[in-house]
């Protein structure tokens, strides 16, 4: 059994839980930056893999496992989306007491996905968005003293289990009409046979599109997204509106556009009209929010709308337009949210739009990055948000979905109001000073490890500087008193013995 | 060389670079934008003298790949209409940079830095050649215009940018339809998929098709422009935006929209511009007769200017869609011309409001009892605007109402009624602020000072130049003119002595048929 060309996902994977093991090393400054390090090497090398096998396809596993310039492609854009919330993350609250397992997490989940890309067979799919989904449900809940991030780790888990198992349901069904799970003997077999009008493949069509768009976060599918990427750490948000779709998406190329492209003219026009409520849905919902984090959410599921264009047209185009879109989506996508964390880190909400009024002026050049983001999103010409957009809607065009286009396009100028919304707020405002974040005090491992160690991640303590308020839920620890007031600008002191995250 | 490109690229280029000037380094950011607009007139000057004046088709063309599976290309050039309009934009904005430069708003660094991304925007898209890239440029520029607005602008900004952007990309939309549809039906004719202007040229489509082609483009055009009624976002962003941009609004930007009508919507679907003549020219007419008539009860002087440019702009788009030879070397002498004047009154506008702090006619009065200069050049640019005979902006309107008279009388008698009124309105706004009793401000504070007389100047001097000799512009785009308007002067059925160009039938006749199609005789186009 070949194994090589499926190193990419198994580098990850054993980075993966050599991070975990270096969360117990009991030296602080290897716990502290060693899963930084660790995890860039792994994505490194990972990295590095996947452009050694970049070439014509070679198998592993079984067949279980391809390499080709697919899958090698999109381990690339996974690996470089970890490698970005990775370092997005380092002066996270959520990853700060926990650096080991919340890289080791992120880890597992970039090698769910790279499964999910490089799937030959239904059993590796359905594991490999088995995989990214367990690491994504924890990972969401990791602020666990957040109420919202609970929520949403519980929102995520529920409507994410019901989401695997109607794709699991659909993936069984696949297999009892076509009586395999290999994706290219059902491809064969669809081929060869007429299969058109078999129930058992519809309802196999229907529920696998409908479980995949679970994951998409596609319309009306997508009730959980806005809820789940406000409530989650905003890097973890930034690296489920990115890698997690891109693996989605890729699962419905896998799917739709190679083993069952003969049954195209079945399933178009269910994925038409996924791709149409989700950019009907998304652009309009997106309109009315108050909050970055839930606009980008809306505005992350018209572009599943976008995105599922290129699917729907089912052409070699049309997965070719896909795959360009999905890259500049989570370049731009990165950078929006990239946006977010920062000024999360200088004052309170700082996910509320307002948080950002005046902030281009403030920050050009972070402003400059939000404008070519905000715009490349909206499909400005000549960014290449307009020319993914452009080669997607010409793919649809050329299979005669050219009213789908026409709601994409049309969506796409809806877009431009919220969008710009966001960049006027950001120029045009006033600046408002905000309340500076507060300065997050994890207590220090000592004598009283034992008690805090675990109360410590449970109930961590919101610790407002100014010496004359109490603390409100303050551990009796006398190291802790005194700390100055966070500057706005960020930079949190750290103190011998303790750790306090600074904004 | 690739002048037209590096002309295109080098205040895109500027602008970039722009980043790297440190913040607060005002003489920095000023210097740069000055070279760099500077370069890229001087780089203009040298194209224009290079120039064939007697070639019809597009010159100095630069064709490079972009995103080859879908036909888009890097296709720049220059024929006779475009190169006089990028001529006039590489003028207008290195003295709009110049004028900032004496003027220096704060945040300089961005104010120049987006006055030269506008600057590309514009330059490229009159040098486009083809519908994408065209469309590029056409919504690229919006985005600089949006944050200077926006953000330098007055009271009411974020209103008139919102109604701006809102106004601007409905039409845009309706024309990124119209592009595509125009590129898949050539196809479904000419069994080649692309969006080139030359390639595109007289294909066969149906009438009911050019019809709705040309009505995607025409709205987009229409609204740039802004024709009455759909001129709705002018106003407030004509109001809202610092005087500075309102005069590149009005001199350059207002161009796109009649550069798109003669370079693409008539020359493009003849039949569909041939159907909507009237419905234009009406529009035109209303148009000249309603800026004109709101100019003349506009309380302040700055909004009375927007509402001339309003009905000027109506003769150029009536100079377009009469199909006439004449008119549409009048119309593109017109735009230069209105350019020109437009530039010249706001500069004027700029500075009476600058140093007295009054925009209201009623409070400005006397000046040129302390400004005898000021007054003196703001006699000049009057005259021009009303088109006096043996001002510039006369020979352009004389073409234009010689050739819309030659085929429709009534409306060339319509429209001189609107000249009669500009005289109306700007003789009140002369004599109520240069003459009568002094009223407001002194008028020696408002003197022209040697930072205006920089940038009046040279527009003077040019509208004395073509008032003078206007055959420097007029020769050089009669063939362009002649090439653009056949085929609607064939759509139009006019006699033959009048059409000088012909236009070979696309696909030709000769091309093999498709495989797969049936065969079938390729419609009959009629050449001259």
């Amino acid at each position: 059994m070949k194994v090589v060309p499926a190193l990419p996902p198994l580098i990850v994977a054993a980075g993966a839980c050599l991070v975990l093991l270096l969360g117990l090393v009991s030296n602080r400054r290897i716990k502290r930056d060693g899963p930084l390090w660790l995890g860039s090497a792994t994505i490194i090398g990972a990295a590095v893999m996947s452009l050694v096998l970049w070439g014509d396809r070679q198998e592993a596993l079984g067949g279980g496992y391809r390499a080709d310039r697919f899958s090698m492609l999109l381990n690339l854009v996974f690996l470089a989306c970890a490698f970005a919330v990775l370092l997005l993350s380092t002066r996270e609250p959520a990853g700060v007491d926990r650096r080991g397992e919340y890289a080791c997490l992120l880890l597992t989940a970039t090698a769910g996905m790279m499964l999910v890309a490089g799937a030959g067979d239904l059993i590796v799919m359905f594991l490999g968005i088995e995989i990214l989904s367990v690491a994504l449900y924890v990972l969401c809940a990791l602020e666990v003293w957040r109420e919202r991030s609970l929520e949403a780790g519980l929102k995520y888990l529920i409507v994410g289990a019901v989401g695997s198992s109607i794709f699991l349901y659909g993936l069984a069904f696949l297999f009892g009409a076509t009586g395999s799970v290999q994706l290219s003997v059902i491809g064969e077999q669809l081929a060869v046979a007429s299969f058109t009008e078999e129930p058992l493949l519809l309802v196999a069509i229907a529920l696998v599109a409908s479980g995949l768009a679970f994951k998409a976060s596609a319309a009306p599918f997508h009730m959980w997204t806005p809820d789940v990427y406000q409530g989650a750490p905003t890097p973890i948000t930034a690296f489920m509106a990115t890698a997690t779709k891109v693996a989605a998406l890729a699962a419905f190329l896998r799917i739709f556009g190679s083993a069952l492209t003969d049954l195209v003219d079945t399933w178009q026009i269910a994925i038409a009209v996924i791709a149409a409520a989700s950019i009907v849905i998304g652009n309009v919902a997106a309109l009315a929010q108050r909050d970055l984090k839930r606009l980008l959410a809306y505005s992350s599921i018209a572009q599943a709308g976008y995105l599922l264009t290129g699917v729907a047209a089912g052409t070699i185009k049309g997965a070719e337009a896909v795959l360009y879109y999905l890259i500049a989506y989570a370049a731009m996508t990165l950078a929006a949210f990239a946006i977010v964390i920062i000024r999360e880190r200088e004052v309170e909400d700082g996910d509320r739009l307002e948080a950002l009024a005046g902030y281009g002026r403030a920050r050009p050049v972070l402003g400059v990055v939000a404008t070519v983001a905000m715009l490349s999103l909206a499909g400005f010409p000549p960014l290449s948000g307009f020319i993914g957009k452009f080669l997607l809607f010409g793919a649809a065009v050329e299979q005669d979905l050219t009213w789908l286009a026409v709601i994409g396009a049309v969506g796409s100028m809806v877009s431009l109001g919220y969008y710009l919304r966001v960049l006027r707020v950001m120029w045009f405002g006033e600046p408002e000073g905000g309340t500076p974040r507060k300065m997050l005090t994890i207590p220090a491992p000592g004598p009283a490890r034992s008690r805090w160690s675990a109360s410590a991640s449970a109930r961590p303590c919101w610790w407002t500087s100014a010496a004359t308020r109490p603390p409100p839920c303050s551990p009796p620890d006398p190291r802790s008193a005194g700390v100055g007031r966070a500057p706005p600008w960020g930079g949190g002191t750290r103190r011998p013995g303790g750790r306090s995250v600074g904004p | 060389m690739p002048w037209v490109t590096a002309i295109i690229l080098l205040p895109l280029f500027g602008a970039f670079t722009m980043l790297a000037v440190p913040p607060g380094g005002v003489v920095q950011a000023r210097v740069h934008a000055f070279l760099t607009a500077g370069g890229t007139l001087a780089l203009l000057a040298i194209l224009v003298g290079l120039f064939d004046r007697d070639a019809g088709g597009p010159q100095f063309e630069d064709r490079h790949g972009w995103v080859s599976q879908v036909g888009l290309e890097w296709t720049v050039n220059v024929d006779g209409v475009s190169i006089w309009l990028m001529l006039l934009t590489g003028a207008m904005f290195f003295l709009a940079i110049a004028y900032a430069c004496f003027r220096t708003p704060d945040r300089a660094r961005g104010f120049l830095g987006l006055l030269l991304l506008a600057e590309a925007g514009l330059l490229g898209l009159f040098a486009a050649g083809n519908l994408v890239l065209f469309y590029v440029f056409w919504e690229a520029m919006l985005i600089p215009f949006y944050f200077l607005i926006g953000m330098w602008g007055g009271s009411d900004r974020v209103r008139a940018t919102t109604r701006f952007v809102i106004y601007t990309m409905v039409g845009s939309l309706l024309m990124l339809v119209a592009i595509l549809a125009t590129a898949f039906i050539a196809r479904d004719i000419t069994g080649q998929f692309t969006f080139d202007f030359e390639a595109l040229r007289g294909i066969a489509f149906s009438r009911e098709e050019s019809i709705w082609l040309f009505a995607g483009f025409a709205i987009a055009f229409i609204i740039k422009l802004p024709l009455w009624p759909f001129h709705g976002w002018m106003p407030a962003a004509y109001r809202a935006a610092p005087i500075l941009v309102t005069g590149l609004l009005a001199a350059v930007m207002s161009k796109a929209g009649v550069y798109g009508l003669i370079k693409i919507g008539v020359p493009l679907f003849p039949e569909g511009a041939e159907y909507f003549q009237y419905h234009i020219i009406v529009l035109a007419l209303a148009g000249i007769a309603y800026g004109s008539v709101v100019a003349w009860r506009q309380p302040t002087i700055r909004m009375l200017v927007a509402y001339s440019s309003l009905a000027h702009l109506g003769f150029v788009a009536l100079g377009i869609m009469a199909f006439d030879n004449e008119a549409g070397q009048g119309a593109v002498l017109q735009m230069i011309n209105h350019g020109i004047v437009v530039a010249a009154a706001f500069t004027i506008v700029g500075i009476i409001t600058e140093r007295s702090g009054k925009e209201e006619i009623d409070e400005i009065g006397g000046l040129a009892n302390g400004a005898p200069w000021l007054a003196g050049v703001f006699l000049i640019v009057a005259m021009a605007s009303l088109a006096i005979p043996g001002s510039n902006a006369f020979v352009g309107e004389f073409f234009i109402l010689t050739g819309v008279f030659r085929h429709h009388w009534w409306a060339a008698a319509i429209a001189c009624i609107g000249i009669a009124y500009a005289a109306v309105y700007m003789l009140r706004l002369y004599q109520s602020a240069m003459n009568g009793p002094r009223k407001g401000a002194d008028g020696a504070r408002v003197e022209m000072r040697l930072r205006d007389t920089v940038v009046l100047l040279p527009l003077i001097a040019a509208m004395g130049v073509i008032a003078l000799w206007p055959a420097a512009i007029v020769g050089g785009t009669t063939r362009t003119v002649e090439r653009l308007m056949a085929p609607a002067q064939i759509a139009a059925d006019r006699p033959a002595d009048q059409i000088r160009a012909g236009v070979a039938p696309n696909p030709p006749a000769a091309a093999l048929p498709l495989p797969g199609d049936p065969v079938e005789a390729p419609q009959e186009v009629p050449t001259q």
